[in-house]
């Protein structure tokens, strides 16, 4: 609600500020812990480490960006993870079977996201379901299609085809993951996207208010379906990334991808009631999270603990919106 | 539409109405009344299908064993746990703004590891042992229900945080091991098989220590209470509720505690199914959270709140738990998991499209 301002709000505010408060909050937790884990620990400020964490985190960063979009419209896509297996189960046979190139492997990945991310966007916004129902559904129905083409077994012995964005040596770039670079570049569009063009800007009304949107003129549905799709999409790329290194693609790949995307982007201060959020955001919360991930097993703790963090940002993460949004209310 | 969620006995109107339009909403009321009706009924009627097909398939020899009655009786073992959760999701989906609890599973699991270190490892008599079990049900709904209806957390999130937050806690409890002691290997007697008469197929013990009483009661809390009342306001239409002098917080948090207590009754249940209180109990797959809240969105529960009764969720998990009964016996293997997948990912899409049509539809009349 917060990102059509009043005249209020514009008053106080003159320039839009490029970051927001929550963004800034995120980049001090980060520095810090960062710090703090350089000096406690001989291992973490590697640049095996650091590698590690950024290629770990590309997928949920690279996901999360599309995400963003549907969040601040007031949806949501928990088949996510659904949607990575499939993508990943067609891809991985075709690049074992017919020993197709880089760029092909690429762009059935994505077109297979982009039908599976329609299909949802089109439920939602022709069908008139709530988001999480149709994409619960979805999410079992996709499962069920990534499992059939697994027929009972796993992909083994998956050529190296997608190297270049998968983790190691031919995958980095200056030392950073390709894959990252990629989070990056594919986030900064979509933040100047979502920021400054009109169509960008529609997804924020939308989540606003819907009907107040539609009475503006924007195309709801449309709008809608390309959140979903573009989510899609990106799905596809992430799938490119969990296959880059090659080898073996399980039955079970992309379960739980799901929460991991949406706990980044709630972390990143992307409101869950929609109309507020940003791509920035959820790039430096799933940063937060995969280091957190990194730091537990480096400082030797159980991995479970890791859960547990994650719910805890969360909640401490919303309760500070909410605590803003109460004072901003008062003042 | 405040008539439209409480059949069968319908509530006052939060708001009052004016009179002009008093004919129209009584004739609106009953036609969504009417759709709602149809909901247990098209259940029912699918149910008898599904039965039907597949006792048909099994006399043809389709099936790998026998579709019959023995069959039906036994697969209701996991009809238990499953109906529980689905009435648990049925609460917190009515209470409205965005009801949802997707901790439930991570409730069954540290709830189920309770009782598993209070009889297993403390050596507790089995009574009071079950007893702080729901306790610690209650407990962690009631925390759910706190972030939710007095801090204003949005549902999703807060029990997206606390589904981490449990089943994280579950796992280290017991340092990610069950707990199988023989004391809780006893427990198992809880759910053995019932003879009742020779002409009754064996059910399991179950369905009457727990389910029964567990619906009655749920049932009786939503329909003939004042807070059952309240509850479907609330989720109707919290400023109007708020006009009525209901207290809206306290409401909301009672949905979500009792979502907790469901939870912890069900952790019991599954407990003694296993014989093993297993820190992952409830998160396997994709958890239990996702089939109960299909199972009640099935039934003809809303997720804007206000519309959902008891009779339709209990029939909607009879039937998906029937369906993946039978899907189980129609294919070799681990291909009948997936068809179950299937089977409820689509039953899930076409039961919400219906119900967003027969909703357009009733305001379209209106």
């Amino acid at each position: 609600m917060a990102a059509i301002a009043s005249p209020a709000r514009v008053r106080r505010r003159p320039v839009a500020r490029a970051v927001e408060g929550q963004e800034l909050a995120l980049v001090v937790v980060l520095a810090a812990l960062w710090l703090v884990l350089s000096i406690g620990t001989d291992t973490f400020f590697t640049s095996s480490n650091i590698s590690n964490i950024f290629f770990s985190v590309a997928p949920i960063a690279l996901v999360g960006i599309g995400m963003t979009a549907v969040i601040v419209t007031g949806g949501i896509d928990v088949s996510v993870g659904s949607q990575a297996a499939v993508v990943m189960v067609v891809v991985a046979k075709l690049i074992r079977d017919s020993a197709v190139p880089f760029v092909v492997a690429l762009v059935v990945a994505v077109a297979i996201g982009l039908v599976l991310g329609s299909i949802n966007g089109l439920l939602v916004a022709l069908g008139g379901i709530h988001p999480i129902i149709v994409t619960f559904g979805t999410l079992n129905l996709y499962r069920f299609v990534a499992l059939r083409i697994f027929e009972n077994k796993q992909v083994s012995g998956v050529p190296s085809t997608l190297q270049k964005v998968g983790g190691g040596g031919p995958g980095e770039t200056l030392g950073v993951p390709n894959a990252w670079w990629l989070a990056m570049v594919l986030g900064a569009l979509m933040w100047v996207y979502m920021r400054y063009l009109p169509t960008g800007r529609h997804w924020y009304a939308i989540g606003g208010d819907p009907a107040a949107a539609r009475l503006a003129g924007i195309k709801v549905r449309t709008r809608l379906v390309a959140a979903y799709a573009i989510t899609g999409a990106l799905v596809g790329v992430a799938g490119c990334v969990f296959i880059g290194s090659g080898g073996l693609v399980q039955q079970n790949a992309g379960v739980g991808l799901e929460l991991s995307v949406i706990a980044a982007v709630v972390i990143g201060g992307t409101s869950i009631l929609g109309g507020r959020g940003t791509v920035l955001g959820t790039l430096l919360g799933a940063l937060l999270v995969g280091t957190v991930t990194s730091a537990i097993t480096l400082l030797g703790w159980r991995s479970e603990l890791t859960e547990l963090f994650i719910g805890v940002f969360i909640l401490t993460a919303v309760g500070v919106d909410l605590a803003r949004a109460r004072r901003r209310r008062s003042a | 539409m405040t008539a439209t969620t409480t059949p069968p006995t319908p509530a006052p109107a939060p708001v009052p109405e004016p009179r002009g339009t008093a004919g129209r909403s009584s004739r609106l009321s009953r036609l969504v009344q009417l759709v709602l009706v149809e909901r247990v009924a098209l259940l029912v009627a699918l149910l008898v299908i599904v039965v039907v097909w597949f006792y048909l398939l099994g006399q043809n020899g389709y099936l790998t064993a026998a579709y019959d009655s023995d069959y039906l009786a036994a697969s209701l073992d996991s009809f238990v746990p499953l109906c529980i959760l689905a009435l648990a999701e049925l609460i917190v989906m009515v209470s409205g703004r965005g009801g949802i609890d997707l901790s439930v599973g991570s409730i069954v699991s540290l709830a189920g590891m309770a009782l598993g270190f209070l009889i297993g490892k403390w050596d507790w008599p089995l009574l009071p042992a079950i007893l702080v079990t729901v306790l610690v049900g209650a407990l962690l709904g009631a925390i759910n229900g706190v972030l939710i209806a007095y801090v204003g957390f949005p549902a999703l999130i807060a029990t997206l945080a606390t589904y981490y937050a449990y089943g994280s806690i579950a796992l280290i409890s017991n340092d990610n091991a069950p707990i199988s002691s023989k004391p809780v290997q006893d427990v198992h007697s809880l759910t053995k098989g019932v003879d009742v008469a020779a002409t009754i197929p064996d059910f399991p013990l179950q369905l009457l220590t727990f389910l029964l009483p567990v619906v009655v009661v749920v049932w009786l809390f939503l329909n003939r209470t004042t807070y059952g009342r309240k509850l479907y306001a609330v989720g109707t239409n919290d400023i109007a509720s708020r006009f009525a002098n209901i207290e809206v917080r306290q409401t909301r948090f009672g949905a979500y505690t009792a979502s907790g207590v469901l939870a912890g009754i069900a952790a019991v249940v599954i407990v003694a199914q296993f014989a093993s209180a297993r820190p992952d109990a409830g998160s396997v797959g994709n958890g239990m959270a996702l089939p109960a809240i299909t199972i009640a969105v099935l039934g003809g529960v809303v997720v804007a709140g206000g519309v959902g009764r008891v009779a339709g969720v209990v029939v909607a998990a009879l039937l998906v738990t029937w369906l993946n009964a039978g899907i189980l016996l129609a294919f070799e293997g681990s291909d009948s998991s997936q068809f179950q997948l299937f089977a409820l990912g689509a039953l899930l899409v076409l039961s919400a499209l219906l119900n967003a049509w027969s909703q357009r539809r009733a305001r379209g009349a209106g």
